[in-house]
């Protein structure tokens, strides 16, 4: 019997008893609705909570430093949190400990699947503007961050064209202590940064004066640059990772180094730029996507560094979500097993009116897999029917909610949230998953009629 | 067909026993008989006689329990469910004193549905069926459902359904026993056409012996699952 013919039947069964047809797929619809409306809740739960931080980059980034070998230091970390990943104390001694400085930058750089590493740098400088004079510190911000956190999206100007201009971009605190009002003017402006050139502090603590009282007495060479204001980065709405590379002033790193990362609170950190070469205290290694991190990350502490990244954290979160979707799924689909008996129920009724019928068909020549097919096509057709529409319906109804929800937060002066996400593969998974029960919950009906006796059959009126 | 056998039917020692409750029914309890190809056979009895049992045998629809049962050679007692169902659709058509036809169906379609399991294209069953319909000579009447259709023209319906996939054995079970009696001539008649103009083997299971006696070659008569007499016309 040909595949279309069997469909052809079982459509015109179904087409009988439209009623029945109708309520019994009502009862799948209502089923798959309410599975895909708990999953996508999760989904939607998921996103808001882990996408966030997903955006904003925080789980393809590594945070590198120095091996820490302090002496008389002992095994356990005490006190301190336990961090996943930090390499037990490295074995080398001090001499032999590699330096976290621009050879290694290139090496991570080297290093599959690494976007780029660049190290933190940060510049003390006078911010001056008209009248306006603060002392605070630039933040040397690498090109690669334009896709990540705060930087996604500038309420005002745009990010660094490229890293050899003088631009810099400002927060929008400082700008709302610039402007009156309207930051976004200052676009476009300059403002001008002082600084003080690396050589120039060393030499003055090599000439045997205390930095720690600030550059005011001391008669240092002091620099200054004119910095176009390209744009204005805000703070993120949440407390967020976006956060790390805020601060009141950013500049291209490149320009940052130029300038000299000298910090004049470590007197340490100066005389070690001038005597050998230049170390940083922290190097953010960015890989491709976050299951790179693992890697990566071993790669680097193979290389005596410290390594540490947000994607270690964030494992146990990730399976609490992969729990949650499970049990929201395991209750939407009660609905799904109620309605699957649903399927039954008409089956079995449909076989039973039809038993004379099934007995006129295998003796004319049915075999009991054609009325077996025929069947279970004709469940698996209630279930289809049942899951396009339950996946409107869950649709329909995640909106309303959704809305309902939205009107809610923005009276409490919340930010509007999207509370349902139906991703395409909910919407294949829900249609077939509804056509899998539909087949399950045929099964039995169908093969009771397969193995009906054609005489007895004939008899049933 | 499959007609190069010299028999077409052949029963020897033919038993079919069920239990009902605590006794033993013997429908059928040793029957032997051999049907020539293109022979008209009457079975002929009471009801009860086992005649339907026997014929039902033949038809694939039910199997023996004691005794051997060929078709054109094939022991049926031995054939698969799958290959009885086979025998059901290649070898022989049925019409039944209830016509069995499909209500929800049009006449087309009811002769279109034997082919169907035989796997025949929408366009070949359609052709065919309307051809058989007007061999019956209903040719006029493709799309009446069996509610707006005569008790007779009901019954050649089935006739031209059991003509669908070309067995080369009829059986009727009591074809005209729902028909007055100008009908139930005129479709002993069609019957007799399709054996002497087809050349196919009809088996007619009735309880008139007098109408049986206008058309068939030979009868059989069954009593208590036994066969009592057989007459040649």
């Amino acid at each position: 019997m040909r595949f279309a013919d069997t469909l052809a039947l079982a459509l015109r069964n179904l087409r009988e008893s439209v009623l029945r047809t109708v309520l019994t797929a009502l009862g799948v619809s209502i089923g798959v609705a309410s599975l895909v409306g708990m999953v996508s809740f999760g989904v939607a739960l998921q996103d808001q909570v882990m996408g966030s931080f997903l955006r904003s980059g925080v789980f393809n980034s590594i945070t590198v430093s120095a091996a820490q070998t302090m002496p008389g230091r002992g095994r356990g970390r005490a006190g301190g949190p336990r961090l996943p990943n930090f390499p037990p104390p490295a074995r080398q001694a001090a001499g032999d400990r590699p330096k976290l400085d621009d050879d290694a930058v290139t090496k991570f750089n080297a290093i599959a699947n690494v976007v780029d590493a660049y190290p933190e740098v940060r510049v003390p400088v006078e911010i001056k503007f008209g009248t306006f004079s603060e002392f605070s510190g630039a933040r040397g911000v690498p090109m690669s961050a334009r896709d990540e956190g705060v930087f996604q999206d500038l309420p005002h100007g745009r990010f660094f064209d490229n890293d050899t201009d003088d631009v810099c971009l400002i927060s929008m605190e400082l700008a709302g202590r610039l402007s009156d009002g309207a930051p976004g003017d200052l676009v476009g402006k300059s403002l001008s940064l002082g600084f003080i050139s690396a050589a120039a502090a060393a030499q003055a603590l090599q000439a045997g004066a205390a930095p720690e009282g600030g550059p005011a007495g001391l008669n240092i060479q002091r620099a200054e640059r004119p910095f176009r204001i390209g744009g204005i980065v805000s703070r993120p709405s949440g407390p967020g990772p976006g956060a790390a590379m805020l601060a009141a002033v950013m500049i291209p790193i490149a320009k940052a180094r130029e300038m000299g990362g000298a910090d004049l609170a470590n007197p340490q950190a100066l005389l070690r730029q001038m005597a050998d070469r230049r170390t940083y205290a922290t190097v953010t290694v960015k890989v491709r996507r976050p299951q790179d991190t693992q890697e990566v990350e071993k790669q680097i502490t193979d290389m005596g560094f410290s390594a540490f990244s947000v994607a270690d954290l964030m494992q146990n979160q990730k399976k609490a979500f992969i729990l949650l979707d499970l049990l929201l799924g395991l209750v939407g689909s009660i609905a799904l097993s109620v309605a699957s008996l649903g399927i039954v129920n008409t089956m079995v009724m449909s076989i039973l009116e039809r038993t004379r019928e099934i007995g006129v068909m295998k003796a004319i020549g049915a075999g009991d897999g054609d009325v077996r097919r025929i069947f279970l096509i004709e469940a698996a057709l209630i279930g289809l029917a049942g899951g396009v529409f339950g996946i409107a319906l869950g649709w329909a109804v995640g909106r309303a909610i959704n809305a309902g929800a939205n009107f809610y937060l923005a009276r409490q002066g919340a930010p509007a949230a999207n509370l349902f996400l139906i991703p395409w593969w909910l919407v294949a998974g829900g249609i077939g998953f509804a056509v899998a029960v539909g087949l399950v919950a045929g099964g039995f009906p169908a093969s009771r009629a397969a193995k009906l006796d054609p005489i007895q059959a004939l008899r049933h009126d | 067909m499959t007609g190069s056998s010299d028999i077409a039917v052949e029963a020897l020692d033919l038993a079919k026993h069920y239990t009902m409750g605590q006794s033993i029914v013997r429908a059928l309890d040793g029957v032997s008989l051999r049907v020539a190809p293109r022979e008209f056979v009457g079975l002929l009895g009471t009801s009860g006689s086992g005649k339907s049992t026997l014929l039902n045998l033949i038809g694939g629809l039910d199997r023996p329990t004691g005794g051997v049962l060929t078709v054109f050679g094939q022991d049926l007692a031995r054939m698969t469910r799958e290959e009885l169902s086979l025998h059901r659709r290649r070898n022989v058509g049925m019409i039944f004193q209830a016509f069995n036809l499909i209500p929800t169906m049009t006449a087309l379609e009811n002769v279109a549905l034997a082919m169907m399991f035989a796997g025949v294209t929408r366009r070949e069953r359609n052709t065919r069926a309307r051809d058989l319909l007007a061999q019956v000579g209903l040719g006029e009447r493709l799309a009446h459902r069996p509610k707006e259709l005569s008790g007779g023209e009901q019954q050649r319906v089935s006739i031209a359904r059991a003509l669908a996939n070309n067995p080369s054995i009829l059986l009727a079970d009591e074809p005209t026993g729902n028909l007055d009696s100008r009908t139930a001539r005129d479709i002993l008649g069609l019957l007799r056409a399709l054996n002497t103009g087809d050349g196919r083997t009809v088996i007619l299971v009735t309880h008139d012996a007098a109408l049986a006696a206008a058309c068939v070659d030979r009868s059989v008569t069954l009593l208590d699952g036994r066969i009592v007499t057989e007459a040649t016309a």
